[in-house]
């Protein structure tokens, strides 16, 4: 794994002093919990091997987990992570290598994709199979035994709370890296005939997206010497008022040019959302779908299409 | 400095300056509204490709300009208003509702024919 991105996510949950000490506080972790969980530090590092593999048989049986469980490399790392991890929770220090070695693991998780109920419920699992251990050694004072478990559960939930963390910002980076994806596929403008051009709009639109779509057709308007613009917006999932009002800017923008735009594909569901919103669109010329706008264009341009001679009996010639 | 307004034929052609003041501005209303009415004008062009701003005044009296102009018998056509001038106009809420625009000198005077043509026919 590079540290590129590690140290990124470090960064991005701020893990400075102050927040590590914060996440304690959370927790309510005092300093007595660390004389309770030296108590039981030999058992837990005794048996971390077999709390591993509880932890790793109880996520092979659950098909969510298969991204983690049935890629060798990704288990391998996963389980040497975990080793360290139950070692790491028995010695005391809590600093901030403690909350990097979490970090990483919670990198792994999200790579392999595990979700957060998944990774919450094979953690549990592990923890109930540490309280058993514990307790049996407490048999004697259950109290006592019951005092460490809830100290080593202190700190595993601050281990909950960081992992889902990092897998809540990976999931966020995620959707930030889609949805510039979504943003950089280019909203070509093409001509179609002689002053007639369409604008395919596919995806979300938002207020930089909107800009470069009414410069683009705008440039294009100028250096094709367009009348009219049919915009097709059949691949825009979603339109709420911010939208539409970077649509009729857009169509206003045009008109100021002499351009004419016939906006098309406009589904049912986005002509409801909009009527309820009480968008005005009377300013806007709407077709039902991209043939009647094109059809509508070229009439407007004075184009006439014909069929050539006996091609389509369908059409019925008269 | 003033806006010169050229005759051609039945039409009136002002192309706006760079360093266009509001006075300009309402000398070239008073203007229009007197020449179409001494010419018989039954159109005017107004020529804005050179101004890379226009403003809420220079907006209004050019929206001012077309409708005296129609209450005298000439339809007007704003040309040339450039990409970013658009969309800051459009920004500022300046839409030009109601008046004729075309993307330069050569289509505004064809909208403007076909324009005139058009009503010609309707009134008659």
């Amino acid at each position: 794994m590079s540290n590129g991105p590690l140290l990124s996510d470090l960064e991005r949950l701020q893990l400075n002093t102050h927040d590590i000490e914060r996440r304690k506080a959370f927790v309510d972790f005092r300093p007595d919990d660390l004389s309770r969980i030296a108590a039981i530090k030999d058992l837990v590092v005794h048996n971390a091997d077999r709390y591993g593999v509880t932890f790793f048989d109880h996520l092979a049986g659950i098909e969510e987990a298969a991204g983690l469980t049935r890629n060798r490399n990704l288990l391998e790392q996963a389980k040497r992570l975990k080793h360290e991890h139950l070692i790491a929770m028995v010695q005391g220090d809590y600093g901030r290598e403690y909350m990097e070695q979490r970090v990483r693991l919670g990198v792994l998780y999200s790579r392999a994709g595990l979700d957060v109920r998944v990774f919450l419920g094979a953690f549990h699992v592990l923890m109930r199979a540490v309280g058993v251990d514990v307790m049996k050694r407490f048999a004697a004072t259950p109290a006592d035994g019951f005092e460490s478990f809830i100290s080593l559960k202190k700190i595993g939930f601050l281990d909950i709370g960081l992992i889902v963390d990092v897998l809540i910002a990976e999931r966020e980076r995620t959707i930030n890296v889609q949805q510039d994806a979504i943003r950089e596929l280019s909203t070509p403008v093409l001509q179609l005939r002689e002053r007639l051009l369409i604008l395919p709009i596919i995806g979300v639109i938002d207020s930089m997206r909107a800009k470069q779509l009414t410069d683009g057709m705008l440039g294009s308007i100028r250096d094709k010497r367009a009348r009219i613009v049919v915009m097709d917006i059949t691949g825009v999932a979603a339109v709420d008022s911010k939208v539409a009002n970077h649509l009729i800017q857009a169509v206003a923008a045009a008109r100021l040019m002499g351009a004419n735009v016939i906006v098309t594909g406009v589904s049912a569901d986005v002509a409801q959302s909009l009527v309820a919103l009480g968008v005005d669109l009377r300013s806007i010329r709407t077709m039902n779908d991209l043939q009647g706008g094109l059809e509508e264009a070229e009439r407007m341009l004075g184009y006439k299409v014909v069929y050539a001679d006996g091609a389509s009996p369908a059409f019925g010639r008269a | 400095m003033p806006v010169p307004i050229l005759k051609q034929g039945d039409k009136l052609i002002a192309s706006l300056q760079s360093d266009l003041d509001d006075k300009d501005l309402m000398q070239l209303k008073d203007e229009i509204a007197e020449k179409v009415g001494r010419f018989k004008s039954r159109g005017v062009i107004l020529d804005v490709s050179i101004l890379d701003v226009l403003d809420s005044f220079a907006t209004r009296t050019l929206r001012t300009i077309a409708e005296t102009a129609r209450l005298r018998g000439a339809e007007t056509v704003i040309v040339g208003i450039q990409p970013d001038v658009a969309v800051a106009m459009v920004q500022l809420g300046l839409t030009l509702d109601g008046v004729l625009t075309a993307l330069d000198f050569e289509e505004g005077m064809e909208l403007l024919l076909a324009t005139i043509e058009g009503s010609h026919h309707g009134g008659g």
